[in-house]
């Protein structure tokens, strides 16, 4: 029998061999056919941002005809660790999205491109300079903030309003919405929210209406282990009350907005990003409200506009020139502003931000009016988390897994974390 | 799941036309290079290489964007001294090994002696049984699985069980499952075996009065014990290093509550997640020792029930 198998054997040992060449020729910076330029581009994002960012490489595509850009999304978590592997084998994409959370590691990582030598196809100069500088390390430009985004309590306005419980207001505060979210969970049968406590950033909201940080100035810890365990002991309580999203559901979160309890139905609130929460309206399209995060006790706000999602060029990309046109493209182009509207945030070039206000609409309006809403009345941002934050981001969810499976106990957990955390930015 | 190479039948002695000159024993050796070439240079240059890197890497505090820098034995005595993870993944490991290789096992020489009886369709059902083995390797198939285990998915509608992969007690058990369902190259490999299995041995113990029962523990059982000894070496291996079916079912992270994180799904967290490829470069060495070491025990073992039937004939 294997005799005859020989010659389909050679043949597909040929054709893998063949595929392994052609694939091999795939690489970063490589020229097409017909003299293109190929780039690729890549973000993390919901199905929304996907579409809208499609449509705006297309026109930057039919206004450089040479140029063509591959594209590609995923959520954030999946998008983290692909840029990761990439980035560190030297096969970053010529053009990718970054947060906050990994300038620092990939700009001193010798990954990111100076963009100040680019700056005759890439122009900064009508970006607020304080936001502008977020984007800076050790005073080079490596990236530039496309927008920015505050944190929010996003709900189902509907079931809100059906469940007869007063709808959150500005300046409320934490419990207040601990109230809120068992009023919700007792009238619907629901959880009222997704559990905040597996959620760095919302424990850093939480922490910063008390009067501290993540991170000190100098990148260290800026919390105890007394601070983290009664944040979770908090969020645990609501959890074994029923008032926020049980463990099995909260262990799902994977920045996925299909993936939240209330992307899923089976809570009213979550708390999330403003932009991003434009994926809920597919989902809930009787309609969805953001509200401000909760304050401190004495109304201290928590909340920050952050410089949301950088763009940024590979060191190593064959074609600096357009990679840079294309980032000048998203930033500063009209008619690319229009197609993008809010979906990563309000725009930053000043200009473009006056002349678009009035013809946002849908959703980008929800999010510019909330952005305005708080405007005047928020902290200044923390500067730019230290490297290790990018790793600990998944250890704090992680940790909070065994708070909510009831493996620990709150401050066990937050030992374990203090812990993790301390060896982590030491390193 | 790695293929298992079927040993060729030995090819059948040709008359070769008598040569025109004898080549020389050097000129022989060199054409077995050339030959052999693409094979070593695949192995020293994407194993060896790497594998001479890695133990490199282990010493050292590695980043992926700074240089590496020289730790000693830090990670290892980081990994068994101050890293309670580490040991669970440990724990973790271990109890998949037990359940998912006996399991698999198990299940796969019960279809081989099922398929072996059959009369009529026992090539359908031999390709039937081994497809899981072909597909199961692939990231779509894990990914299905998960959501068959989620909430809502098939087995949570069909029994009311909620979503496994959501539950600590039960992700390890729908993981399992997954390399269990995928009991086909050992199935085929125990077929192989039971064909070798002279028929007169049966007949002689069918004369003996044996049932089936006694023959199958006291003809079957032993003949077969080397490829059953073949099969659990092979399996237990592959069950330390399982990846895929935990990284796909518990999405990446290993979870719920680390009830998933298996060794190199904590070994893939350190290095590529959290950026300290030394210290996984440490784990990995470590994995390849502990494999050893298990791997050598079980041969040890084997001395006291693996029957070769070339032995009982000297």
């Amino acid at each position: 029998m294997p005799g005859h198998r020989t010659k389909g054997f050679c043949a597909s040992a040929v054709a893998l061999a063949l595929c392994a060449v052609l694939a091999g020729c795939g690489g970063s910076g490589e020229s097409v056919g017909g003299g293109k330029v190929a780039l690729r581009y890549t973000w993390w994002g919901n199905p929304d941002r996907a579409e809208r960012t499609e449509q705006a490489v297309a026109l930057f595509e039919k206004r450089h005809p040479n140029v063509r850009v591959q594209t590609s999304f995923s959520g954030y978590d999946a998008y983290k660790q692909k840029l990761a592997v990439q980035a560190t084998g030297g096969d970053a994409p010529d053009v990718m999205q970054l947060d906050y959370r990994q300038i620092d590691q990939y700009a001193s990582g010798g990954v990111l491109l100076d963009l100040a030598k680019q700056k005759s196809v890439l122009h900064t100069s009508e970006i607020d300079p304080g936001l502008l500088a977020t984007g800076r390390v050790d005073g080079t430009q490596y990236a530039v903030p496309q927008g920015r985004g505050t944190e929010t309590v996003v709900y189902d306005v509907r079931a809100w309003k059906k469940a007869g419980v007063p709808l959150p207001r500005q300046g409320w505060t934490w419990d207040d919405w601990a109230a809120a979210v068992r009023a919700l969970a007792k009238r619907t049968g629901k959880p009222g929210a997704t559990d905040p406590g597996q959620n760095e950033d919302s424990f850093e909201v939480w922490l910063r209406g008390r009067g501290k940080a993540l991170y000190t100035k100098d990148g260290g810890l800026g919390f105890t282990a007394d601070d983290l365990a009664r944040w979770w002991t908090f969020t645990d309580r609501l959890r074994r009350e029923g008032a926020v999203s049980p463990a099995e559901q909260t262990t799902q979160l994977d920045g996925s907005v299909e993936n939240t309890p209330l992307g899923r139905g089976k809570a009213i609130a979550d708390t999330n990003w403003d932009a991003p929460s434009s994926g809920y309206l597919a989902i809930i399209p009787t309609g969805i409200a953001l509200a401000p995060m909760p304050a401190g006790e004495n109304g201290t706000p928590g909340q920050y506009f952050k410089p949301s999602m950088f763009l940024g060029v590979s060191a190593n990309t064959g074609h600096a020139k357009e990679s840079a046109q294309l980032v000048d493209f998203l930033l500063n182009d009209r008619d690319a502003a229009e197609i993008l509207g809010a979906s990563r945030g309000i725009a930053v070039n000043e200009t473009i931000r006056e002349q678009t206000a009035s013809q946002l609409k849908d959703f980008d309006k929800t999010v510019a009016d909330f952005q305005s809403s708080l405007e005047g009345t928020l902290k200044d941002p923390p500067q730019a988390p230290p490297s290790g934050d990018n790793a600990l981001q998944s250890t704090f969810q992680r940790d909070y897994d065994q708070v909510s499976y009831e493996r620990m106990s709150p401050h066990e957990a937050a030992e374990n974390y203090v812990t993790e955390a301390k060896a982590e930015l030491r390193s | 799941m790695t293929t298992t190479d079927i040993p060729a039948p030995p090819a059948r002695p040709k008359r070769a036309a008598p040569a025109p000159k004898r080549r020389t024993k050097r000129e022989r050796e060199g054409a077995a290079w050339v030959f052999l070439s693409p094979w070593v240079l695949g192995a020293s240059v994407l194993t060896l290489l790497p594998m001479v890197v890695s133990l490199y890497l282990s010493f050292t505090d590695y980043n992926l964007f700074d240089p590496p820098r020289w730790v000693g034995l830090r990670n290892y005595t980081q990994m068994f001294t101050e890293d309670p993870r580490y040991w669970r993944s440990v724990m973790t490991t271990l109890t998949y090994v037990v359940v998912a290789v006996p399991l698999q096992v198990a299940l796969a020489l019960v279809v081989a002696l099922a398929l072996k009886s059959m009369k009529r369709g026992k090539g359908f059902y031999r390709s039937a049984f081994y497809a899981p083995s072909l597909l199961g390797a692939s990231m779509s198939i894990a990914l299905v699985w998960r959501a068959v285990f989620n909430d809502g998915g098939t087995v949570d509608n069909l029994l009311g069980t909620g979503g496994w992969v959501n539950k600590p007690g039960w992700a390890l058990l729908s993981v399992a499952l997954l390399t269990v369902w995928q009991f086909g190259a050992p199935m085929v490999i125990f077929l192989a075996g039971l064909q070798q299995i002279p028929a007169e041995l049966y007949e002689a113990a069918a004369v003996d009065g044996a049932g089936k029962w006694r023959q199958f523990v006291s003809v079957t059982v032993p003949m077969l014990s080397p490829v059953l000894f073949f099969n659990l070496v092979l399996q237990t291996i592959q069950a330390f290093q399982v990846f895929t079916p935990a990284f796909a079912v518990s999405a990446g992270k290993g979870g719920p509550a680390d009830s998933t994180l298996v060794y190199t799904m904590y070994l893939y967290d350190r290095g590529f997640v959290a950026s300290h490829m030394g210290y996984a470069s440490a784990m990995a060495w470590v994995l390849l020792l502990v494999i050893g070491a298990v791997t050598a025990v079980l041969f040890r073992t084997s001395r006291s029930w693996v029957f070769y039937a070339s032995e009982g004939d000297r």
